[in-house]
This record gives C-alpha cells, structure tokens and sequence, in this order.
C-alpha cells in the first residue's frame, strides 16, 4: 500500500519559523497552480497504475485557505487517476481561521475523512508573535465544526517564552475533544532565512534542556489520556494513528504532488521544484518539475530502513526487514546493535530505542547509517 | 662570467627584524642587477612557501647570484646567502653567515634596532663578518633615520651616520647600496690549491638530482666526477654537477674556493649529510673540518595525530618529505590511546613547530590534531637511573622519581618602559627570575630573565603581546637545567586517563592549570548519551572537576511531507562530525578539545 501527498503552497500570511514552499502572495496563481496539479496528477496516475493507495495527505502551505473546488477538484482527480482504496485515510490540513461549515461540506462531499488542524500553542500573545493567523477561539470554532471527523492536533513546543505551563494549557484544550484522536508535537526549529531565525539568534528561544523537559512532560501527559507515542513526535488513541505517516516511518511508498513533493516509489527518491512558475512551465510542457532524483538501493535502503523504522515507538522487524532485505538485520547493522546496546530494547520481533531515548536517537541513528555506509 | 676574478666576488647575507624588508631589499638587488627579468622575480617570490608570505617572515630563501657591474667599471659577483629571521632557527643563521663575509644589516627607520636583529648581528660580529648597516623606510612618514642612526652607533657601535638610506620598497639609493657592497664587504680569501673543504650551509631535496647541496667552498675546489665525504657520514658520493643559483640551478664546470653554489652528487637521502658540515674530496682529504658544527637539537616537543586514524601513513610520508628540506625536524612513531598512531615530534622552538604544523596542513592537506607542547625534563629516578622525558606520558611514577629538572631559558625582552610593570607581572606568574634590567635609552628597556621553557611553550607569546600591546619583543636561549618541583597533570574523561591530555607542570601550577583545563574541556567536549565527568587528577588525585551533562534533545523534527532526504542529509553531516571524533572509552571526543587545552591563558583562572 502506498501514500498520495499533494502539497498546497499558498497561505494567508507565512508563520515566523516557516521554510516551506508556501507563498502567500501568489494566491492568484492558484487556478493555473491546480490545473497543472491535476495534469501532474493524471500523468503520474498512468505511470503508476499497478499501484495501490490508501492514503491521501493535502499538506501545505495551508490547504484550507484555498477555494475548497480546488481540493475537491484535486481529490477527484487522484480518486480517477489512482487505484485508491475504499477506506482510504484522506487528510486535510487546516488552519482554524480559514474553516467554515461551507467549505467543511465542500471537503466531506470530496471525501475528505481526517483533519489535522494546526492550533500550535493555545497562548494567544504566542500565536500572534509567531505571526500565526488565528486565535485560540478560531481553534475551538473549528474545532466543534470538526466534532464528527477524525481529527488530529498539531502542537509546537519549544515556542519563545514558552513554559510547561503553557503546554499543558495547550494539551488540556486539545485533548478537551473527544474528536481529537491524534495529537502531533514537533519542537521548534529555527531555520536560517525565516524571521524565527532571527529570534533563534537574539537568543529568545528555549534551550535544548528546557525543550526536552517539555517534551517529557508532553510524552507523560498524553499517556495520561490514553494517547500512545507511536513515533516520536506523534501521538494517538488506539487504533488512530496516521497511517500516512507511518508510511513515512515504514519506509513505504508514496507519490507527492505540487511544488516541493518529495516522492518514494520504486527505489526513488525524488523531489518537485519548489517554485510554482517552475513547477507550472514545466507540467504545461509535459515535463516533470523533479529536481532532485536518487536511487536508493542496496546497503543504502538497509541504511534508510533503519533509521526510519527506528524512529517508531515499535522499532524494527527482524522478520519484515528478512522479508524484504533477504538477510538478517542483527547480521547487517551488528556494530551499531552492540555499540548502542545500552539504548536499544529487544521486542517480540526486533528490537526499538527505549522510551528514554527515543528523544536523543540521532547519535544512534547515526551509527545505524554508519554502519551500511 | 667565468673571467671575473675571485677578488670580485662579494659573499654577503642581509640581516634584518620581521617585516623590515630583507625580502624587498633582496628583491629590489635582483631587479637594479638584471640578473633576473621581472616576470621571473615574481616567480621566484611565489616560490617561497606561502606560509612565509602569509606571516611576513621569511624562514630561508634560496641564494642568488647576481652579477654587477660597478661605477669603476669592474664586474662583480654577489652571493646573496639568506638567513632565516627567527629565533629558532639561530644555528641555521649562524651557517648562512659562515658562508659570507659581509653582512646588511637593516634597520627600520621608525623603529630602529629590534632585539632578535641584534642577536643576529652579534652572531654576524662572532663569524668576523663585516656589517654593513642600510636604514630602510624612509619614505614613511615616522621615518627618523638620524636618530636611528645614532642608535646604530650607540648599540652596535658601527658607523650609523654614513649607512645608505634607502627605500627598498620605492628604490630610493638602491644603487648605494650595491656600491657599498663593492667597497665595504671584502672579497673573499682563496685557496685553490688547498685540499677541498666546502661548508654545508643549507640542501634540499630534488626529485630528479636527489639532495642538492648549498655550499660554500672555502679551499680547493669541486668538480663533476670528484668523489666527496662529510665528516659525519661514511658515505662516499660521487659529485654528479656543480653550479651556482642564478637563481635556478645553472651548471658548472667547477667551483673553487671563495664561491658560492651547489653540489649534486645523487644523494638518496639528507639524512646522508647535515648541513653545517664539511665537504671534502676523499682523493685528495683534509684533516680538519671547519669549525662550528653543532648537531642540531629540538627543544621543544609535541604528539601530532592524523585527526582520521586510517590516514597515519600519508602523515608519515608528509613529515618524511618534510625532513627532506628540514634535517632539525625529529620524529618517531608514539602511540596514543585516545589519538592512536601519531608521532612524536621535536622542534627548534615554537615557531618552529607552528610552522611545520601548518606546512602539514596546507601542503599536504592533512587534518592533524596536536597535542600541547612539551620540554625535555631529566628525571632522576631513586634507583640511580637518569632518564630524558620529552612524552608527559613517558614520566615514571611519583614514587619512582627522586627528582627532577627542567630547561631554563636564559631570555631577554626589550620593551617601551610603560610596560615592564605588565612584564614583570607576567615573569613572575611564569616562574621567571629577573637577572638584570638596563635601559637602553629613554624609549626601551632590557629585561633578562631566566625562565622555565616549560613556561614558554604554553601561552608566553600571546600573553607578552597582549600586554605589551605587540610592543615588547622576545628572545631566548636554553641556558641549561635546574632542579624543580615537577608534576603530571592527568585529565580524566568519565574517569578514564586521557593520555594526550596529560602535561607536565610545576606543582604549584597543577591546581589552577588542572581547573582552567577542565573548565575548556567541559565546553568542548559535546553532550553525549551519558554525563561525563571531567576530572584533573595529580598522582591518581582529583584536583578539580566538571561535568558534560547528559544529552536530552537530538531528534530531526517533522519529516515534512516526507522529505526523508533532507533528513537523511541532516543525519549525513552529523556523522561526519561524529567520524572526526576520537573515542576515548565510551567517550567521544572532538578534536577541538585537545588543541583547546593549548590556548589555556593563564589569566582565564
């Protein structure tokens, strides 16, 4: 089973930490922007007819800020062009301010079965200084409008002046709605180039340890209400994990569309442009708008399964990696197994990284990739 | 070229201070002599080593002959030998000035005699050499040659009033100086007839010619086909060609005593010779070598590491080739328990070293890690035996070792009177004895000092400079040994030793070195998976102790609409860092953290 990913990438104003292809000046190129989507859309249906999907993600950029004919449109089209099962999980994300009950309707007549709204942090004075464009009230607005869906919450941590205080405010009202099956914490990270950057460096930002203490408490706190780490920064009630991203995790396959999607099909690794003038000249000559292309096999895609898998709270298979590889992962990746023994745990199948140091992984991860390198 | 006269032949070196201008005085001689075009020149500048031109400072140039013809319509022959400018490298100056019976002496107009000149200049007045004083830069606005010129007189003693002054940079009396060189530096004495005797001052090593010797002929002479021997070495070489620098090598059919020029007799290796030698021609020998040799001998030592471990072999070639050009560079393989395989090197003084390390790095693009730099101490141990430890690592237990003594400098500062306080403070913190203070004038002052070496090699330098404003300038020479209360200092990662971290320092030095080391180490070692306790300990006693705390945040964030390349990218540049590092036990150590220990200021306790 593969995932389908279409990146929208326009919004109303761009967040302060936002390094994502997102314009919002370019709203006006949305009509020509979406009809090249369904072309691009149409033309990697027909190279990909043998596959079956069970996943659609629209990712943004903020995918509720455009006309919703346009996700309807776009939905349509891939539900044409690809073989997508019945009981796909079909995402949209949301932004709490740019939903109502008439696009709401738009979205469910598409098919649209999960949201992933972006509250960020429920401290207003926050949310306006990381130049977010709603407010706490937008959140619950929206959120009540989502009461029969699937839905799940992104939140940030690590936000300037943040404290655990303010995160567990943030939970408590996320964790508030039954409908809030899924919750997603991802910790700031200031990216050169955005203003987030610029506060990064007038050293605003919370330190590593005080981030780490609030994500210990965010792991502790949502165990509390029966929402499971399933990776590092997701978290869910049972059975209510995102099966597109553990798609991601799982070293599946999955097909992006749009500016700045990144693909994982038959070996490859590929990327869009991540400009729209690019991106449209390119699908209007019948091109593709890639420009970024690897080939992942051998020693590298053991490498790949490795740190992808053990970024989960599950870890590894040893019997889906022999499946797939046709040797024996402890075999393959023996130095990093003994090197990091202190940090991994065995599992009925395979082994993962102990809780306590799901959150400090990359230095084993490292050695994982080392080791087939 | 062949018909001019041994008694037109003008054997002479240029004696100057850094940055001076030895190098645009030279220049200058070469161009007004038109033995070399200038397109060429600037070829022959870029020769040199980058390193050289980058600091300014020359540490040798190749001879030049230059031919000249005079007002009283005579044609000369100069030799311009050079010497390196620097401390360190006092033997290698004394060779040079062997080779030459006159010496320039350049004196900066604004700022006079500076102390390293002078340290040349009696080396020069040692040798019989006659100087020959020149005032450079007079075109700059500070210049004040009168009073410099005075100075001349009062310091050295020579004649200031009537030294040709010049601009070397502009060429202003240029012509002067080639003049005076005629008239004021003799011509070398001559002895054709002698058994050959050719003094050594310099070599290099030809991939084609094999080592190519810089000599000096001083009686008798060499030709293609004659068979020579050193008094050092057994070996017999059968001479190949001979010529002289124009300034590319250009055959002869001889050379004969009173000239300057090369020998290449298919030497394999410089081991085979040292300079500061005596050739003779084994047909047809001498009994005595000429005076003055000394076999060179590093002072100063340290452990240089490939920072990539599978890279030991070509860090060996690189130093071998080194060695080549640079017979005072010692080295033996040392092995390190957290650095690995390495070498163990010595040097003639820090400069030294700094330069050979750099060399290293550029030229041989090799990443090196180097550990801090150490004296020779003589330890006496109780049972009698008396051993030479240059490897902290190498120091006998507490117990064994009845005592132990360390190098002493005999040192002299001259400096602007505002700053002896500065100075003085700064001696005493290094252990230092004042031996005597003498103005020389009412601008500057002389301090001599005795001094530990072991001092020296940490941060003297830079601590000099910062409180002396860059004003003071520094000279030094090993005057001997003297007992002291020496002690290994031990740093210890989560508690194991780290060999390469370990020096030797004066007992009362150990606690606040101890301190300020592990205070570096804290914040150059990464947080790792584990709290790392970093621990001074003397004799198996912690003095002192810091902790690297726990790592609690490495995690990629949000793998944005499966961008797993990025990722992969990101954890990619970590893993290059993390393959620069070194393991000590558990314990990853990056290479920063063993040369932060070298920039420990003793003002940072």
């Amino acid at each position: 089973m593969a995932g389908i990913y279409i990146h929208v990438p326009f919004c109303k104003q761009k967040c302060s930490y936002c390094d994502f292809a997102s314009f919002p000046k370019e709203i006006g190129k949305a009509e020509a922007y979406f009809a090249c989507l369904y072309k691009e859309l149409k033309a990697r249906g027909l190279q990909l007819k043998d596959k079956k999907f069970n996943t659609v993600y629209f990712g943004g950029g903020t995918p509720s800020f455009v006309e919703p004919k346009y996700i309807y449109g776009a939905l349509k089209q891939v539900l044409t062009c690809f073989n997508v099962d019945k009981n796909a999980e079909i995402t949209l994300e949301v932004n709490p301010s740019t939903i109502d009950e008439q696009k709401l309707k738009v979205y469910k007549n598409a098919g649209i079965n999960r949201f992933s709204v972006g509250l960020q942090t429920a401290n207003d004075n926050t949310l306006y200084s990381i130049n977010r464009i709603h407010t706490v009230e937008d959140f619950k607005k929206a959120i009540e409008l989502l009461k029969d869906y699937n839905v799940s919450v992104d939140v940030m941590i690590g936000l300037p002046n943040e404290t655990v205080s303010d995160v567990q405010n943030t939970l408590d009202l996320a964790t508030s709605y039954p409908q809030v099956k899924h919750v997603s914490v991802y910790a700031l990270k200031a990216e050169e180039g955005t203003p987030m950057f610029t506060r990064y460096l007038n050293g605003e930002l919370l330190s590593d340890d005080e981030v780490a203490d609030i994500y210990d408490f965010v792991v502790k706190y949502l165990y509390g209400k029966g929402y499971e780490r399933y990776e590092v920064s997701n978290f869910a009630k049972s059975g209510y994990e995102s099966k597109h991203n553990k798609n991601y995790w799982a070293r599946g396959e999955y097909i992006g569309v749009g500016v700045g999607a990144s693909s994982f099909i038959n070996d490859r690794r590929f990327t869009n442009t991540e400009s729209i003038d690019e991106y449209v000249h390119a699908v209007l000559n019948g091109k593709v708008a890639e420009v970024f292309s690897e080939e992942v096999t051998g020693d590298d895609a053991k490498a790949e399964y490795a740190m992808l898998n053990l970024r989960t709270s599950k870890g590894i298979s040893f019997s889906e990696y022999r499946s797939i590889f046709g040797t024996e992962f402890i075999v393959d990746f023996s130095k990093a197994i003994k090197g990091n023994s202190n940090y991994l745990d065995k599992t009925a199948d395979g082994l993962k990284i102990k809780d306590e140091y799901l959150y400090v992984q990359n230095s084993i991860l490292v050695d994982f990739i080392s080791e087939k390198q | 070229m062949s018909e001019i006269r041994k008694e037109n032949i003008r054997n002479f070196c240029i004696i100057a201070h850094i940055d001076h201008g030895k190098s645009t005085l030279a220049d200058r001689l070469i161009e007004m002599t038109g033995q070399v075009a200038e397109r060429d020149m600037e070829q022959q500048l870029l020769d040199s080593m980058d390193l050289e031109r980058e600091r300014g400072i020359t540490i040798k140039l190749t001879p030049v002959r230059m031919l000249y013809k005079a007002k009283n319509g005579e044609e000369y022959i100069f030799n311009l030998i050079d010497t390196p400018g620097h401390v360190d490298f006092t033997y290698e100056v004394s060779r040079s000035l062997k080779a030459c019976e006159g010496a320039i002496l350049i004196v900066d107009a604004s700022q006079g005699i500076q102390a390293q000149t002078l340290a040349n200049v009696y080396l020069a007045l040692d040798s019989n050499l006659e100087i020959m004083p020149v005032i450079n830069k007079i075109d700059l606005p500070s210049a004040d040659p009168d009073s410099v010129g005075k100075e001349i007189e009062d310091v050295i003693g020579l004649d200031g009033a009537n030294a040709p002054r010049i601009s070397a940079k502009t060429g202003i009396n240029i012509e002067e100086v080639l003049e005076r060189i005629v008239t004021d530096i003799p011509a070398p004495k001559c002895n054709d007839g002698a058994p050959l005797k050719a003094l050594i001052f310099d070599s290099y090593y030809d991939n084609f010619k094999g080592v190519i010797l810089f000599v000096r002929v001083v009686d008798g002479e060499v030709k293609p086909g004659t068979k020579i021997k050193t008094f050092m070495s057994d070996k017999t070489f059968d001479v190949v060609e001979v010529g002289t620098f124009n300034p590319d090598l250009r055959p002869k059919n001889t050379l004969s005593s009173g000239e300057v020029g090369y020998i290449a007799a298919s030497i394999k290796s410089i081991s085979d010779i040292e300079v500061g030698d005596t050739v003779y021609d084994v047909e047809n020998p001498t009994s005595e070598p000429l005076p003055g040799y000394k076999k060179a001998q590093p002072v100063v030592f340290s452990g240089i590491y490939p920072l990539d471990g599978s890279k030991f072999n070509d860090l060996k070639e690189a130093l071998l080739k080194l060695k080549l050009n640079d017979a005072s560079l010692t080295f033996e393989p040392d092995h390190s328990t957290a650095l690995g395989f390495g070498f163990r090197c010595g040097f003639l003084g820090l400069l030294h070293m700094e330069i050979i390390q750099e060399r290293l790095e550029r030229e041989f693009g090799l990443d090196i890690i180097t550990t801090a730099p150490s004296v020779s101490y003589i330890v006496h141990k109780t049972d009698g035996e008396v051993l030479t430890v240059e490897n902290p690592t190498k120091l006998p237990p507490v117990v064994e070792i009845e005592y132990n003594e360390e190098p002493i400098i005999s040192a002299s500062i001259y400096t602007p009177p505002d700053y002896v306080g500065a100075i003085m403070e700064l001696c005493q913190e290094k252990r230092g004895v004042m031996k005597d203070m003498s103005y020389i004038d009412d601008k500057r002052v002389k301090l001599n000092y005795e001094l530990p070496l072991n001092e020296i090699v940490f941060d003297f330098f830079d601590g000099l400079k910062s409180r002396t404003r860059g004003y003071a300038s520094f000279d030094y020479e090993v005057s001997g040994y003297k007992r002291s209360d020496l002690v290994k200092l031990d740093m210890l990662l989560n508690g194991e030793i780290c060999d390469a971290l370990s020096i030797i320092v004066h007992k009362d030095k150990a606690y606040a070195r101890g301190r300020a080391i592990a205070e570096k180490l804290k914040e150059a070692i990464p947080r790792q998976m584990f709290e790392i306790p970093v621990q001074a300990a003397v004799g198996g006693k912690v003095i002192a102790r810091e902790t690297v705390k726990a790592l609690r945040k490495d995690v990629l964030a949000k793998c944005y609409g499966g961008d797993i390349t990025r990722k992969k990218k990101l954890l990619e540049k970590q893993k290059e860092g993390k393959k620069k590092m070194r393991k000590l036990g558990s314990v990853e150590i990056p290479s920063e953290a063993f040369m932060s220990i070298l920039k420990i200021d003793s003002s940072d306790k």
